[in-house]
């Protein structure tokens, strides 16, 4: 299902440049999202839970890798001891969802399915350049994490948003798209081609998902002021004549290079879109559940 | 049928699972298949396999315990076959189920559709 697009994206920019607060109030119509259901009832609608969010900083991917795994089997296990007529009963549970945002150092990753695939003089190569190189259980191909780039692993128990995993999928890309139309970037998924495009070959955010007993892990990737000279050592997510472009670069190719798309200056546009997408509430973890936020902290501590 | 969206099907003591209709079409086009091996012992609710649909992976659990007989290879080399015949061409594995007490816990024809209509 492709997103509309921006019809006539040079009348956004002058009006971007004229007025500020007109250009957010059109910006919030432009996707077509906001009646978005992803799928679901009325009814489910209303009964959906809060998610609670935390920025982490930059983690070493190892780590919050390790810090996911251990998330998802502490909550795997919270459910599923549970009845199954108790399973949708948020009141028995001390861990909520988590919408988690964070950096990386450089590193490399890459999907399931490109297990042991990666032959040793390229490991070398990559590991050359200063950089780790892992291989993990998600969706999709091998890609690139680093400094300025906005990385979200929602940890979602699907069956509490009564998301089947390609709708899940769809609301990630979704958000994204919505964020980039605030900066007034068109951004589109393409069927067949997971990931948000800001053309046939550009691609803006990387995605990669796992879902295990409904509890997901593992998310996208925003190239927010990303260098992308690193996504020139590889194929990123193994599409031959695809590159990857950061927000920063698209405002400059817009004319607008001093718009301010660091880390910092997307992460609440970010959250509100996630928000209005998945049509839940988005608060900090601290507060929704005090459980789940010392649980990250105590292992992504130094 | 399980909660999770698995069929399984008895003859003596083999069970045969895969994916239900349900669980393909909530899943998306699936392009990467892992089954398990011949003679693996599992447990019930182990891992035993991952497919792949929209750049997520999902793991595929054993319902039964008992030792493999057999991934379908078919279905690794042409993935689309869960999405065409889940139920049929496009099943996932064969077991040699050890616990007949097992199979109690799972749900009959009637019960999973009445699952699928409540919305899960």
């Amino acid at each position: 299902m492709a997103i509309a697009s921006i019809r006539n994206f040079g009348q956004i920019l002058s009006r971007v440049q004229s007025h500020p607060t007109t250009y957010r109030a059109f910006s919030a119509a432009t996707t077509g999202i906001s009646d978005c259901t992803l799928s679901r009832t009325a009814e489910q609608l209303s009964q959906l839970p809060t998610i609670g969010y935390v920025y982490l900083g930059e983690v070493p991917y190892r780590k919050a890798l390790e810090m996911q795994n251990q998330l998802c089997r502490r909550r795997i296990d919270e459910i599923y001891a549970l009845p199954q007529a108790d399973r949708a009963d948020l009141n028995l549970r001390q861990f909520s969802d988590a919408l988690i945002l964070l950096q990386h150092p450089p590193v490399y990753t890459n999907g399931r399915r490109n297990h042991g695939k990666l032959q040793p003089d390229e490991i070398e190569r990559l590991h050359a350049l200063d950089c780790d190189y892992v291989e993990t259980n998600r969706g999709g191909e091998i890609t690139f994490h680093g400094p300025g780039q906005l990385v979200g692993y929602p940890n979602l128990y699907l069956k509490d948003h009564f998301l089947a995993t390609k709708c899940f999928v769809k609301g990630l890309e979704y958000t994204i798209a919505e964020t980039c139309a605030h900066f007034g970037i068109e951004a589109k998924t393409i069927p067949g081609f997971p990931g948000v495009w800001t053309s046939p070959t550009q691609k803006v955010a990387a995605l990669g998902t796992h879902v295990q007993r409904y509890v997901t892990s593992h998310g996208f990737a925003l190239n927010c002021t990303t260098d992308m000279k690193w996504f020139r050592e590889i194929i990123p997510c193994g599409l031959e004549g695809k590159t990857a472009i950061s927000l920063q670069t698209l405002m400059e190719q817009h004319g607008k290079p001093n718009c301010d798309t660091s880390v910092d200056a997307v992460l609440p546009v970010l959250r509100q879109s996630f928000a209005k997408v998945f049509g839940c509430n988005v608060k900090p973890l601290e507060d929704v559940s005090p459980a789940t936020f010392k649980f990250i902290q105590e292992l992504v501590k130094l | 049928y399980t909660e999770s969206h698995e069929w399984v099907r008895i003859d003596g003591d083999t069970a045969t699972i895969g994916v239900t209709d349900y669980a393909q079409n909530a899943l998306g086009d699936v392009v990467y298949v892992e089954v398990p091996e011949a003679n693996t012992e599992v447990e019930a609710e182990d891992v035993v396999g991952i497919v792949e649909s929209v750049k997520s992976t999902s793991d595929i659990y054993s319902p039964l315990s008992g030792t493999i007989i057999e991934g379908n290879a078919n279905v690794v080399a042409n993935t689309k076959l869960v999405n065409k015949s889940p139920e049929a061409d496009g099943w996932l594995f064969k077991i040699k189920f050890s616990d007949k007490e097992q199979l109690d816990a799972l749900l009959d024809a009637t019960k999973y559709k009445q699952l699928i209509e409540d919305g899960h």
